[in-house]
């Protein structure tokens, strides 16, 4: 018979569980996406419109049938519609995850919050002063009062000046290139677009306003619309996500953790935390860790408790207290199958509904702790963080007593798992750097290394898992391409053994002496995808310092297994600042030939950023290298 | 005669005909009627080959092949449309038809139309009911691309060919470019499914 594993995954841990899933006659993400075939054309181009109940309409991609909705809307408007409200609901998600990251710093400012405390002092004297917030004198609490009001008044103030963290962290040609092309729109057209974001909250809002049924039918608008949401994104919700969450646990480190299914531990308590935030599972891994924590493991038989992580919950982990990540996204059921774990913890993103089920077929619970992500058959434990500590022992406990009812006789786990070395900040890699970024611009200039990609995002069960992540990387680095990135790419990264030092060896000549000289490797985990702001940042201070702006320099974003909302808000955010990105698959635009050709020809004349789509990681890789000699040429270099 | 015909390069996989052909075989008549009843019968199912999406229902053959091996007589055919009817009141549900048939167009549950609430076959009667009033069959009125027709295949031929011409002659593309775009980089998809793994 033929074998579908090795089809479905390039990860050796995830094809060996693949193999016991079909054996097992397990449900999966992938068997329920084979049930699923065919999947509803209208939906994979984006003309079907259900935002009426005169609705719903579709736009017949053929030409036979319809050319308008009931409301004469065309399939460019509803396309381009449904794309904004993608944008909007990636970058509520990013946001809304940053903005309960700046009510806790709040509160501990406050001093109503005690589970929490300001961990990075220098990181929030850092912010305040980039913020203008004086800093001089003050006591602490009262210097992280203000950075969380300014971070807090970026989602709710009501006037139209863009907003603080953007002011201040985005680079200045390019704040001055998106002022000057709302006032050319305006000026041109008569017609106000807007660019720069008002209010995080305000730029979600106004797509939902905007997308009601009669409101903006222009193409165009819509788009540029959602460039500002999601530019409220990167340069707010997760900007802010990422600062705050750094200075309350610590800016992070380089380090060196383990990736893949390996790293469960056959006679431990194994607790995963699944997810993307860090604001619990921070606390899950102290008390996990604790004296009195392992004892009780003891006393229940197990040598211990083993926390590792999953998708960006994990990477929020690994990054800043080093600990193991056992997978990204298509490995979240694969890890339950082990039969090795004894709770996983989510708090919200990315959590399959299906593994309410599937932890119930094992001894593992299933437990939810948000309130937005309740999921029927799962343990429900109320997170809230004026009571973090107690929260976390209690989910720890109920893991250790769960270890009683594990079946050894079902449990394998798979040995695979790959060092890597992980947590590089900004911070991080400036210090390699000496401090600042001269040397990389050196290096960038010299043609040692050629340029830079940012590769993000998911895992998609369409997509052999893992696969494009690895051969565009590898590609990459061999064409010395330095890659960084973030979310389910870095774990796949980490996973393929690609964060080694020793990975310089599959890179070019000149990037290989580079990661020999700063003692790094050439595939570099920036984090979190709400750490995709780190990314943004970086790009800001190379373009800062050479005076120009972000589409001058020659960087390509990419996601090639993308899945969700949040990575159209990234991919968008990246073009709004000036980054050329690559898709794959190809999001549901196609039934609209004019906002294809927005997204992928005039955003170039427009923002200097633009999307592409590639199938192949080869071919992939050879766009980016051109699109980067492209740029280099634009320098002179 | 006229026959429903398929044009699957222009099926888009909606599987609105097999809600219109559910809507119009349960006796509510109604959408939210039908949701979660069990009896409700689909005559026409949308079956993903790779990346291709065919809306597969029966062929009305003559001489049918169903007809032929039904031993108790269950199937017989409509003199004014040629449609092959099934009777569930007859049936035994032998399942002689469904391994006979060509298609796989004939399923086996109970349906509202089943006598004392045993499993019986059914399949698509072609909206006979529809026909006779000078209606579409439900299926072909859903579908909105232009996968489905119900016509005389002469004149289908014609058009079909008269498309294709203005295809190679005039060099007019029959089908929109992003629309070609987007079959051709689904056959790809799967395409790479079907490679051996590396
Ligand atoms: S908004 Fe227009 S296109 Fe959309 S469902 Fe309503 S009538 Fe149809
Ligand atoms: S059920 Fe099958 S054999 Fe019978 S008429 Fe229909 S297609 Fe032909
Ligand atoms: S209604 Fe038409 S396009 Fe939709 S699935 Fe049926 S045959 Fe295909």
């Amino acid at each position: 018979m033929e074998r579908k594993a090795p089809k479905r995954s390039a990860d050796p841990a995830g094809v060996e569980m693949l193999e016991i899933a079909e054996q097992g006659n397990l449900d999966s993400v992938w068997e329920r996406l084979e049930a699923q075939q065919p999947q509803c054309g209208y939906g994979q181009l984006g003309t079907c419109c259900r935002i009426c109940v005169m609705g719903p309409c579709r736009i017949d991609p053929v030409g036979e049938g319809p050319t308008r909705g009931v409301c004469g809307a065309t399939a460019d408007t509803i396309v381009a519609r449904n794309l904004a409200r993608m944008a909007a609901v990636g970058a509520s998600s990013h946001s809304d995850h940053g903005r309960k990251v700046a009510l806790t710093l709040k509160g501990v400012a406050e001093g109503k919050v005690t589970d929490y405390r300001i961990t990075d002092t220098e990181k929030l004297t850092a912010v305040a002063a980039k913020l203008g917030i004086a800093v001089e004198g003050r006591p602490l609490p009262e210097v992280a009062g203000d950075v969380a009001h300014v971070a807090l008044e970026c989602f709710g103030k009501q006037d139209d000046e863009p907003i603080a963290f953007l002011r201040a962290y985005m680079p200045a040609k390019r704040f001055e290139r998106l002022k000057k092309l709302e006032d050319d729109l305006l000026a041109s057209t008569g017609a106000r677009y807007g660019l720069l974001p008002r209010g995080i909250d305000r730029e979600s809002v106004d797509i939902l306003h905007r997308t009601h049924f009669g409101c903006d039918a222009d193409p165009l608008s819509l788009v540029l619309q959602s460039v500002r949401c999601s530019l409220a994104d990167g340069w707010g919700g997760s900007l802010i996500a990422t600062e705050l969450q750094d200075i309350l646990f610590g800016t992070p480190r380089v380090k060196t953790v383990r990736a893949n299914l390996g790293v469960l531990e056959e006679d431990m308590v194994n607790l995963i935390v699944h997810g993307h935030e860090p604001i619990l599972s921070e606390k899950v891994v102290e008390h996990a860790l604790s004296d009195e924590m392992q004892q009780k493991a003891r006393d229940k038989g197990a040598k211990g408790i083993n926390v590792a992580g999953l998708c960006c919950t994990g990477n929020e982990v690994l990054m800043r207290q080093g600990v193991n990540v056992a997978g990204n996204e298509l490995h979240s059921e694969l890890v339950i199958m082990t039969g090795a774990v004894e709770a996983m913890v989510v708090d919200v993103q990315c959590i399959y509904p299906a593994l309410a089920d599937l932890a119930a077929c094992y001894h593992t619970k299933l437990i939810t702790t948000s309130e937005q992500t309740k999921i029927p058959g799962a343990l429900h434990i109320q997170f809230e963080e004026h009571r973090a500590d107690e929260v976390a022992r209690r989910i720890v406990e109920t893991a250790i007593d769960a270890f009683e009812a594990r079946n050894q006789g079902r449990v394998y786990i798979p040995p695979q798992s790959e060092e890597a070395v992980v947590g590089f900040s900004v911070e991080e890699i400036l210090k390699a750097l000496g401090g600042t970024v001269a040397p990389l611009v050196k290096v960038i200039a010299d043609g040692a290394i050629k340029g830079v990609v940012g590769i993000v995002g998911c895992n998609n069960v369409k997509v052999r898992q893992d696969a494009f992540h690895r051969e565009l990387t590898a590609e990459l680095i061999a064409r010395d391409i330095l890659v960084i990135g973030t979310g389910c790419w870095a774990i796949a990264a980490a996973k393929a053994g690609l964060m080694q030092l020793s990975t310089r060896e599959q890179a070019g000549p000149g990037l290989k002496a580079v990661c020999e000289q700063l003692g790094i490797p050439p595939v570099i985990h920036m984090g979190s995808c709400v750490d995709c702001s780190r990314m943004l940042v970086l790009a800001g201070a190379l373009a800062d310092h050479l005076g120009v702006d972000v589409d001058a320099l020659p960087l390509v974003g990419s996601a090639p297994e993308w899945t969700t909302e949040k990575a159209v808000a990234i991919g968008t955010y990246f073009v709004g600042t000036g980054v050329p990105v690559h898709l794959w698959p190809v999001p549901p635009v196609l039934g609209s030939p004019a906002v294809t050709k927005i997204l992928t020809e005039d955003a170039k004349g427009v923002l200097g950023g633009y999307f592409f789509v590639e199938e192949d990681p080869r071919a992939a890789a050879d766009r980016m290298e051109a699109i980067i000699a492209e740029k280099r040429a634009g320098l002179g270099l | 005669m006229r026959k429903i015909f398929v044009d699957y390069t222009r099926c888009v996989a909606c599987k609105g005909c097999e809600i219109a052909c559910a809507v119009e075989h349960h006796p509510s008549r109604s959408l939210v009627g039908l949701v979660g009843d069990a009896r409700t019968q689909v005559n026409v199912r949308v079956l993903a080959v790779e990346h291709e999406a065919f809306p597969v229902s029966c062929r009305h053959c003559d001489p049918a092949w169903c007809m032929d091996a039904c031993p108790a007589g269950a199937i017989a055919r409509d003199p004014d449309t040629g449609a092959v009817i099934l009777d569930p009141a007859r049936c035994k549900a032998c399942g002689m038809c469904a391994m006979v048939c060509p298609f796989d167009a004939i399923s086996f549950k109970v349906t509202h139309a089943s006598p004392d609430g045993r499993e019986t076959a059914y399949k698509c009667d072609l909206c006979v009911h529809r026909v006779r009033e000078g209606r579409l069959p439900a299926c072909v009125e859903a579908c909105h691309s232009g996968a489905l027709a119900f016509r005389e295949h002469a004149e289908l031929r014609r058009d079909r060919a008269t498309r294709n011409l203005r295809e190679y002659l005039l060099g007019e593309r029959a089908m929109p470019e992003t629309f070609a775009l987007f079959r051709e980089l689904r056959r790809r998809e799967f395409a790479r499914r079907r490679e051996p793994a590396p």
